[in-house]
């Protein structure tokens, strides 16, 4: 009797546990949300958690600024957990997941924000070069990120501090759009600027911004000469006062200036050099005949300079020419300069023949030791009247109906 | 005879001698002429890359207001370019889990974010498809020295398709916020940062068109000597007019007619095309018949990264003709379910949404549907499209039951059936075909069906043609025969029996 109330008893037992399993197996399937936290700052480990109510997997997708991907979990005690692997958590911005399962509507967002702590300072300057006088100005952009390379949160104060010969600045900025930008004004002085910035203790390191002199404004020039002689062998020197933008700074070495000369005759010559410390130098040589040049300088498209006007006085006064070897032989010379010395030597002699008004030659020579000597070949000039002119040092002598034979 | 062949051996051997010179000398001349080839000048610069358009996102910009230096057109386009560029090679990236470009347009510390999720998905055999529909970015930012610009991209459209072990386990359209940091480092403006500022699941929800009074009574429509290339070189407005004369005077209002992918020119539709489209729709309007225009015909490929030259092709022709009176509604695509098999299901359909949305984006006044080729999938996205429209070349006997399923299914909507027709050839092919009285007898029991059923139609079709290309029904000669009969006209202009029962009259 004992027994059977055991077995009885055994049996219910049985039952009901069986029972119960069934009614186990029947439990419907739903996932709540365990995780509350959505904010997280950047380099946590996130894991989300959902409650089942039966041991399945499903995948989470999740979604940030640079990609999407699909979370397999760990089942464990009824708690799925889907660790968020760290290249999608170590970045900010918003990171979308939703579960995936049919009988499941949970979804939900994590915004992620930067470390508040600066790892390094990006900074952007530029432009590299600037012109002095207050109006031009380069731009400093600094990016400051955290040690995950996220840029730090909107209105992180940036402090910018700048160095310009006696004068030490500090000015605050506040990021927005991840950067913090400030515009870096010339002063009248030229030189270099340099910059740095400083955001939450950590400080970037030194940029410089070169201040470059303006452009020159108008300027004198001035020539030197050994003597006012147009000897065409000396050498005029030609000079300007030092080059200065309007803020007297002394413009950059380099500066072109080009230096025109107009003679008596209206032909321009033109000779050039470049700065240095302000000072651009040019030569020219004398001409070989009496004249005025009037000289002006220009910095092409920029400045120019006052007008100086050079008399060169006549040095060969008058020439003898001498025919020799059946006039076919025609010598030049003395040649002779302001001293009556031989004039030296390189002094042009030119020599015309003309026939009935035609010209049949052109040749030209050089001086040497004060005389020139042409020959007018049988070969080319036949036996016949021709005239002959001749040129130098802006004196002309004419010889008519010269007879060769 | 020794002597012959002493000089047999000789000449062989001076012979082969010389061969053996000319082949090393012309083989170290190669080697030669190979080490001197070196890099060609003009691949030196960017210059010898090609534009081909393979992403055309719509791009609308706000209206410039930056901080900073002020912005030029020219430099707007190029960051424009680069930007797009960015986006199409990480979308390129994450399909084909590859890393190979998205250096040219992300820095070096950039770059990395993208390598990371590379690495992340090729370890866990993910890819993503994945395109973006619509970018909206307002420059923030251009520095002074023109090296730095900040852009915020609002309300980016992405549609992605995420696939584990090469199964799509994830679909989802987003509509998100990026704020980016771009520097311009070797002639290309690259990412720096990329901030997702918010995101949000999107759903479009599209005006409905009423379209209970379309009154569509329709035939498709090719002209008779040149089906299948109706806008080529053939073209003629008045052999079109005069067709459509003859559709209206026989009692019908509406002509079914096709635009084919290839043929416009794909996203960059040829203007020529455009204009003779358009010239059809003013014969039609002249002959009182409304039109119904299929954007996609002859097109197969429904990769989710060519949606946005799809998009592109659909919004020229649509904006172009919305206002046109004759335009009654768009057909968005030829006989899809055809591909069902060959692209997938989803991709198939995914496309058709995307594609409609973009349609009533366009032109919220006309009513849109798709060219179903059977009843059975007349069902599939029976909420997004203002009418249902099937083709049916079935037996008709079953077509009243299968109109009842399809009604049940879809209560509300008008159907329409888009093409049906029988063709009138018998011959070689075929001796057992049908003669023109059965032909005549299919229409009149057609028309008593669709009377009864109260469903609308456009039957297939005009004319009898006589040359079919081979894309239509392949070249198979029966096939091909059967094709060339269906028309209410014979080649010779000659109306056939069926005509009486045109237009159920």
């Amino acid at each position: 009797m004992q027994h059977k109330f055991t077995y009885i008893f055994l049996l219910i037992l049985i039952l009901s546990s069986s029972f119960v399993v069934v009614k186990n197996s029947e439990v419907a399937l739903s996932f709540t949300l365990e995780t509350t936290q959505t904010a997280f700052e950047a380099g946590t480990t996130i894991v989300l958690k959902v409650a089942t109510t039966k041991e399945i997997k499903p995948l989470l997708y999740c979604s940030n600024s640079y990609g999407s991907t699909l979370l397999t979990p760990i089942y464990e005690n009824k708690i799925l957990s889907y660790t968020f692997p760290s290249n999608i958590s170590s970045k900010i911005g918003v990171i979308k997941w939703e579960l995936i399962h049919e009988e499941s509507s949970i979804s939900g967002e994590f915004n992620i924000h930067p470390k508040q702590v600066v790892s390094s300072m990006e900074t952007y300057i530029g432009p590299p070069s600037i012109e002095a006088g207050g109006m031009d100005y380069s731009m400093l952009v600094v990016i400051p990120t955290d040690s995950l390379d996220n840029p730090l949160a909107e209105n992180t104060l940036v402090k910018t501090k700048y160095q310009f010969l006696n004068l030490e600045k500090q000015d605050d900025i506040y990021t927005k759009n991840f950067i913090a930008y400030k515009n870096i004004y010339s002063q009248n002085k030229s030189g270099r600027i340099l910059v740095s910035s400083e955001a939450l203790h950590t400080n970037s390191k030194e940029f410089s911004i070169t201040v470059f002199p303006a452009i020159p404004i108008d300027f004198k020039i001035l020539a030197s000469r050994s003597h006012a002689y147009a000897d065409g062998n000396q050498v005029t020197t030609f000079s300007t006062s030092v080059l200065t933008d309007v803020q007297n700074n002394i413009i950059s070495d380099g500066t072109f200036v080009s230096f025109f000369i107009t003679n008596d005759k209206g032909s321009i010559l033109n000779t050039s050099g470049t700065t240095i410390n302000g000072v651009a130098t040019s030569k020219m040589i004398h001409p070989d005949y009496g004249t005025q040049w009037t000289v002006k300088a220009y910095v092409e498209g920029i400045a120019e300079s006052n007008t100086i006007t050079l008399n060169y006085s006549q040095v060969v006064k008058d020439f003898k020419v001498e025919f020799s070897e059946t006039n076919r032989g025609i010598s030049v010379g003395p040649l002779q300069s302001f001293m009556n010395q031989m004039i030296p030597d390189g002094l042009e002699v030119k020599l015309f023949v003309y026939k009935n008004n035609r010209v049949l030659e052109t040749m030209t020579k050089t001086s040497f030791n004060g005389f020139v000597d042409f020959y007018l070949k049988p070969d080319v000039f036949k036996n016949d009247t021709y005239s002959i002119v001749l040129k130098t040092a802006g004196l002309k002598k004419t010889f008519n109906s010269k007879i060769l034979w | 005879m020794v002597g012959l062949n002493k000089n047999i051996v000789r000449s062989l051997l001076l012979g082969s001698y010389l061969l053996v010179i000319v082949i090393i000398i012309s083989g170290i001349s190669a080697v030669f002429v190979y080490l001197n080839t070196g890099a060609d000048r003009s691949k030196m610069l960017h210059t010898e890359l090609k534009k081909i358009e393979q992403y055309i996102p719509k791009v609308d910009w706000t209206p410039l207001n930056n901080e900073g230096r002020s912005m030029d057109e020219v430099t707007l386009n190029t960051l424009e370019n680069d930007y797009l560029d960015a986006w199409y090679v990480s979308l390129v990236a994450y399909k084909t889990n590859t890393k190979d470009v998205i250096k040219d347009y992300f820095t070096d510390n950039a770059r990395e974010n993208r390598f990371d999720f590379i690495d992340l998905n090729i370890k866990n055999r993910i890819t993503i498809e994945s395109t973006t529909l619509e970018h909206h970015p307002t420059l923030n930012f251009y520095s002074e020295d023109g090296h730095l610009a900040i852009l915020t991209d609002t309300d980016v459209l992405e549609y992605k398709r995420v696939f584990k072990d090469e199964k799509l386990i994830f679909e989802t359209t987003e509509k998100s916020t990026y704020k980016i940091i771009l520097l311009l480092e070797d002639g290309f403006w690259r990412i720096r940062h990329m901030v997702k500022v918010s995101t949000e699941n999107y759903q479009k929800e599209n005006a409905k068109v009423a379209s209970s009074n379309l009154n569509i009574r329709g035939i498709n429509y090719y002209p008779k000597d040149t089906p299948w290339d109706m806008f080529g070189g053939a073209f003629s407005k008045n052999t079109i007019s005069n067709d459509f004369k003859i559709i209206r005077d026989s009692g019908l209002t509406t002509v079914r007619i096709f635009v084919q992918y290839d043929d416009f020119g794909k996203a960059n539709v040829i203007t020529e095309k455009l204009d003779k489209l358009k010239q059809t729709l003013d014969a039609a309007e002249e002959n009182d018949l409304k039109v119904v225009v299929t954007l996609f015909d002859f097109y197969g490929d429904y990769s989710v990264l060519n949606w946005t030259l799809n998009m592109q092709h659909a919004k020229t022709i649509v904006s172009e003709l919305k206002d046109h009176e004759a335009i009654i509604a768009w057909d968005i695509k030829n006989e899809p379910n055809l591909d069902f098999d060959s692209r997938g299901e989803l991709n198939v359909i995914a496309w058709l949404n995307a594609l409609i949305d973009l349609v009533k984006s366009i032109d919220s006044a006309h009513a849109v549907t798709i060219g179903w080729s059977d009843i059975q999938s007349a069902a599939i996205l029976k909420d997004k499209v203002d009418f249902i429209s099937f083709h049916y070349y079935e037996d008709l006997d079953n077509l009243a039951a299968s109109i009842k399923s399809l009604k049940a299914k879809a209560p509300n909507k008008p159907l329409v059936m888009g093409e049906f027709g029988m063709s009138s050839y018998s011959g070689l092919w075929n001796p057992f075909g049908n003669s023109n009285n059965d032909q005549a007898d299919y229409y009149e029991k057609a028309q008593k069906i669709i009377s009864e059923n109260d469903i609308q139609f456009m039957s297939w079709t005009l004319y009898d043609f006589v040359n079919i290309p081979n894309e239509v029904v392949g070249g198979l000669p029966w096939r091909k025969n059967a094709q060339k009969y269906y028309g209410f006209i014979d080649d010779n202009g000659t109306k056939k029996a069926a005509f009486k029962f045109i237009s159920g009259q």
